[in-house]
């Protein structure tokens, strides 16, 4: 007989949500997290202020060089002295890549994973994403549709927590709402002339998993509303901004049906030929390096899109050769992220008078238009544009003068800055994959992973486009000094949002996961964090990991309570 | 009023330790500026007492603790010491003693010794000359760093009226 009733492989983003569905349907669920505790009280650094950080909160170039180059080249802009902990030493979990590319695979091993350290933009998939595929013969179906979602997109938004506005556009379905951080004068002035320029793009306040208006099922988790304190990478005390450790994990913990075991990585998934069943997973712990084999009804795999795929390339056994629930040779290929690399700024005249109060966690969001409301495009699929108008004034040596007048500077808001940067869809490619070292193992004899992900012409073109529109839109609302930089496109990987990698689909041969994230090959086995994307859309992923999640963790609850797993 | 280079290397040991000059001001001086230790790690007793006057004359005490009631130098010395890496801290060492070159012509060959007013004239010079067109090597990473370290201390954080939780989000409020 099973120990558990399901196990969750990963705490993170989508293991959270699994755990949390899980164990309130009464079932036990052991939640295995690779890394070590964060216990928020002792581990988040947003209390810290600015001057008890140490120079500057940089983390020494030495260091940098020595343990963390692909994190600190890839996000310098988040991992500093002070929250280096969330962040993954390249020292200690190599990787390699194939010769001509390159991959920034960006991660941090802990209670929580990423969701301790995400950006919080939070959109639904729409409608036209779901059917893309099939209409334009890309990739494979997508074997749902909007519909089949929606209800679950209100399920986790409910919950989570996510700020934002209705607007009523088809291919940015609205959601369950808190109030939005409303736009700055200046986004309101170049939302006027971009929409009027451009009858078929809107500007609207970003939406972000931060609580703004607490509910009752929120307060009696602890959380509360956003402090507007722009502290978010450092961990939120106040458990503002939706993270597992947050919310999902203390809302199973509360259900007395969650086990949790730190450091222990898994190594493979046990399966059994007789039943065609998994029936428990091997782990190794990260620091006694001692093994153990943990069994359950279900398994649910959230170690991350890159992580799912090399644990299932490594379960091998008679029945799966080529990896467990690969029949279709398609896991670890498909791999995609967001494409970005369009950053255009400008100044905005004609709000001298005014500047903000707060440091509000999102910005401004103009959703996708490409190929929806404007067409003829010459690249498929579109793009939507993150940025903000605000104030910006900097402590800086690029301003003339010294002494009082120079100091004093500093305290007036500087004029209005819009800036703006596209996230593009990667179109699926079977080419773009990961697969495991024939060799090289890593401190726990697991072995690395290596990447060989390109960018295709279609979202080269795209970027390119993007920058174009980009300068369009600042020019229509009247800006000046605008400034654009050379296209240079994000390494894949960069903007941290893996998919792929075990597709859905409709057709066995050709994908790994049915419409429930469930494998064709395995009725016990799931996959619910980015793997099962069979195309990226171009709106941050992981509000839809979350409802893809609780679905499919609600479906295998179903069918347990049925008898039928 | 002319300082000596020995009052110049007193009011760097000073403006290091902290402490004096918080009794001095009476401003707060944060518990990281006064961490450094009296002697620097990194600069040379002459090339701090230039960077103390530097910063100084950059951020200067004004109803507001400046930059050597913030303790910038000491915490310059810690930046340099413990997080720049064998080139930045040779590129930095080359900027300091490129400016220093510059404002020892400036000022007769004794930029220490020079009267705070002639010690102005000489770094507005410079100054001057960098967003002119004619700039030094390294000058406008050195005053950013200052800048920015001055600014990432409790008083530069207060002068810039730096609130650690606004609570609530205004779009748009009056400039005042």
């Amino acid at each position: 007989m099973a120990e558990f009733d399901a196990i969750v492989v990963g705490s993170g983003m989508s293991g959270g949500w699994s755990a949390k569905e899980l164990t309130e349907r009464g079932l036990k669920v052991l939640v295995l997290e690779r890394g070590p505790e964060i216990i928020p009280e002792r581990d988040y650094t947003d209390r810290i202020p600015p001057w008890e950080r140490p120079n500057l909160d940089r983390i020494s170039q030495d260091e940098i060089e020595e343990h963390y180059p692909k994190q600190y080249g890839g996000v310098a802009y988040a991992i500093k002295e002070t929250t280096k902990h969330f962040w993954v030493k390249d020292s200690e979990h190599p990787y390699e890549e194939a010769e001509g590319t390159s991959y920034d695979w960006l991660r941090g091993y802990h209670t929580g994973g990423r969701s301790i350290m995400w950006s919080r933009q939070a959109y639904r998939l729409g409608p036209q994403d779901f059917e893309a595929n099939e209409q334009e013969n890309v990739g494979v179906d997508w074997p749902i549709r909007y519909d089949d979602i929606a209800p679950w997109y209100d399920h986790v938004e409910r919950f989570a927590g996510i700020s934002g506005s209705v607007e009523g556009l088809p291919q940015l379905p609205d959601g369950v709402f808190q109030p939005a951080f409303a736009l700055t004068c200046g986004e309101e002035d170049f939302k006027a002339r971009v929409e009027a320029s451009f009858p078929g793009r809107s500007v609207i306040p970003a939406r972000v998993a931060h609580i703004t208006a607490a509910t009752d099922e929120q307060k009696e988790l602890g959380r509360s509303n956003c402090r507007v304190r722009d502290r978010c990478e450092h961990g939120c005390v106040y458990r503002a901004y939706f993270s597992s450790l947050n919310a999902t994990l203390p809302a199973a913990e509360r259900t007395g049906n969650l086990t949790m075991v730190h450091n222990a990585i898994v190594q493979s998934i046990d399966y059994d030929p007789g039943t065609a069943r998994v029936t428990g997973v091997r782990v190794i712990d990260a620091e006694t390096r001692e093994r153990r084999t943990y069994t359950g009804r279900v398994v649910f795999l959230n170690a991350s899109t890159i992580a799912s795929a090399m644990i299932l390339l490594q379960s091998t056994s008679e029945a799966f050769p080529g990896g467990l629930a690969n029949r279709s040779d398609q896991i670890g290929r498909n791999l995609m992220d967001h494409v970005s690399g369009v950053g255009v700024s400008g100044f905005m005249s004609g709000h001298e008078d005014k500047t903000t109060f707060g440091r509000r966690p999102g910005g401004i969001y103009i959703p996708r238009y490409a190929n929806i409301t404007e067409h003829d495009k010459p690249y498929r699929r579109g793009f939507g544009f993150q940025g903000s108008v605000r104030p910006v004034n900097g402590p800086s040596g690029q301003t003339p003068g010294i002494g009082r007048a120079f100091k004093e500077s500093h305290r007036a808001p500087g004029p209005w800055r819009v800036g703006l940067e596209a996230f593009g869809e990667q179109l699926p490619d079977p080419n773009n994959r990961v697969t495991l070292h024939p060799s090289a193992r890593d401190q726990w004899g697991n072995p690395l992973a290596v990447f060989n992900v390109t960018y295709g012409d279609n979202e080269r073109v795209m970027l390119q486009e993007a920058r174009k529109d980009a300068i369009a839109m600042l020019e229509a609302a009247g800006c000046t000094d605008i400034r654009a930089a050379g296209l240079e496109l994000t390494k894949p990987g960069n903007r941290i949002h893996e998919m792929g990698g075990a597709r859905m689909g409709r057709d066995p041969a050709t994908s790994v996961l049915n419409g429930w994230c469930q494998a064709h090959d395995i009725e016990n086995l799931f996959v619910t964090d980015g793997s099962f994307m069979a195309s990226a859309a171009c709106q941050n992923p992981s509000l839809t990991y979350m409802a893809f999640s609780a679905r499919a963790a609600n479906y295998a609850a179903d069918l347990m309570a049925e008898g039928a797993l | 009023m002319t300082i000596t280079r020995r009052d110049a290397i007193k009011t760097l040991v000073i403006s290091v330790g902290g402490s004096s000059l918080l009794s001095a001001c009476g401003g707060q001086v944060s518990l990281e500026a006064l961490a450094p230790t009296p002697v620097p790690r990194f600069y040379s007793e002459h090339e701090m007492a230039v960077l103390s006057r530097v910063s100084d004359l950059l951020l200067p005490r004004t109803e507001t603790p400046g930059a050597l009631d913030s303790g910038v130098p000491g915490l310059l010395d810690r930046l340099m010491a413990e997080w720049a890496n064998v080139e930045t801290q040779a590129d930095h060492r080359a900027a300091l003693t490129g400016l220093t070159s510059r404002l020892e012509t400036l000022t007769g060959g004794d930029f220490l010794g020079a009267s705070d007013q002639v010690a102005r004239q000489s770094l507005t010079d410079v100054d001057d000359a960098e967003f002119s067109g004619d700039q030094l090597d390294g000058y406008r990473e050195l005053k950013g760093l200052i800048t920015e370290v001055y600014f990432a201390t409790e008083a530069g954080a207060d002068e810039r009226g730096w609130d650690p939780a606004p609570g609530r989000w205004d779009p748009c409020v009056d400039r005042s």
